[in-house]
């Protein structure tokens, strides 16, 4: 059997979801760097990232999803504020819609300190890491205030940190 | 040795390829979901899905591959039919073309009938034999959307059911 907790798995920024935002993707800022470039506007923009790790049908195999690292650069200007959200989706049978709940856990960046012009890595940490059955998976959404002074972002790509077993 | 039967990996839409029709990233019907939704246009769209699952270049390791669970929804309007078909692909060595094969499959919604209605769905696609990955291909799941001119689509991700050995 392996039990391994220290099994990581890098989530590029194409795979990235945007809603209410212009977003291409461009070179890093630092050469040989990939990135997502969100325009600058003023406007509330939803960059969602899905966790693509392992799930099992058993309980207590597979991935048990414990923290995720998200690497981003903010320019020009501070929006006015971004705020995180950790989704678990049930999926839905046939003809059932999906189920969303919300999961609890903690940032190590501060709200403020989050915004500033900077390079920024934020985690995001499940307060009660969990299995992830083979009918759920995890959105960890990322809502940018932009606000009239806010700038431009890249979102360099994100880290799902997680223990294996099977 | 590890040999877990029950592992799956979930493919977001954002890692899928679309052809024919106007797509675009939104927000899914549930708050908190992800979808990519294509605007209503009478034409037959086509979305692949990539089967990201690690493969091995040994026989009988890596993953094999047993079925491939898709959730989307119909709405404002039934489609004419939605019909999965499962391309194996043989890469190239230099030089040379790939080779596309196509195992047999089930999918458990009739394609002109349940698969097509207005409302949320997840289609299953069985493989008749479920296949060990070879480092040397790829599994590419495609689903043709035949629309008439009202109904939209919205693709929420997908689910890769299989085997793990090591």
């Amino acid at each position: 059997m392996i039990h391994n907790t220290h099994f990581a798995q890098f989530i590029p920024c194409m795979s990235f979801h945007a809603s209410t935002a212009t977003i291409t993707q461009v070179a890093g800022a630092v050469a040989g760097t990939i990135a997502l470039n969100r325009a600058a506007a003023d406007q509330t923009s939803l960059i969602t990232i899905p966790i693509t790790i392992p799930s099992n049908s058993v309980a207590l195999q597979g991935s048990k999803l414990v923290s995720i690292e998200v690497d981003y650069e903010i320019f020009t200007a501070e929006p006015t504020s971004i705020t995180w959200t950790l989704n678990k989706v049930t999926r839905g049978i046939d003809g059932a819609v999906a189920v969303v709940a919300a999961v609890t856990k903690t940032n190590t960046v501060a709200d403020a300190a989050a915004k500033t012009v900077d390079q920024h890595k934020q985690v995001i940490t499940i307060t009660t890491p969990a299995w992830i059955d083979n009918d759920e998976y995890y959105l960890l959404e990322m809502a940018i205030v932009a606000g009239a002074g806010g700038g431009t972002e890249k979102f360099l790509g994100a880290v799902a940190n997680f223990t294996m077993r099977a | 040795m590890i040999n877990n039967v029950h592992f799956s990996q979930y493919i977001p839409p954002t890692d899928m390829h679309y052809v024919v029709g106007t797509w675009s990233q939104a927000a899914g019907q549930v708050t908190g979901t992800i979808a990519k939704h294509k605007t209503a246009n009478a034409e037959t769209a086509v979305v692949t899905v990539p089967i990201a699952i690690p493969s091995n270049s040994v026989a009988l390791n890596g993953c094999k591959l047993a079925s491939i669970e898709l959730d989307y929804e119909l709405m404002a309007a039934g489609a004419t039919s939605v019909t999965a078909v499962l391309n194996k692909v043989v890469r190239g060595i230099e030089g040379e073309v790939a080779v596309v094969t196509q195992p047999a499959i089930t999918q458990d919604l009739v394609a002109g009938v349940a698969a097509a209605t207005q409302d949320q769905h997840r289609l299953k696609v069985t493989l008749t034999t479920p296949v060990w990955i070879d480092n040397d291909e790829e599994y590419l799941c495609q689903f043709s959307f035949v629309c008439a001119g009202v109904v939209t689509v919205d693709i929420l991700g997908a689910v890769a059911n299989f085997t793990f050995r090591a």
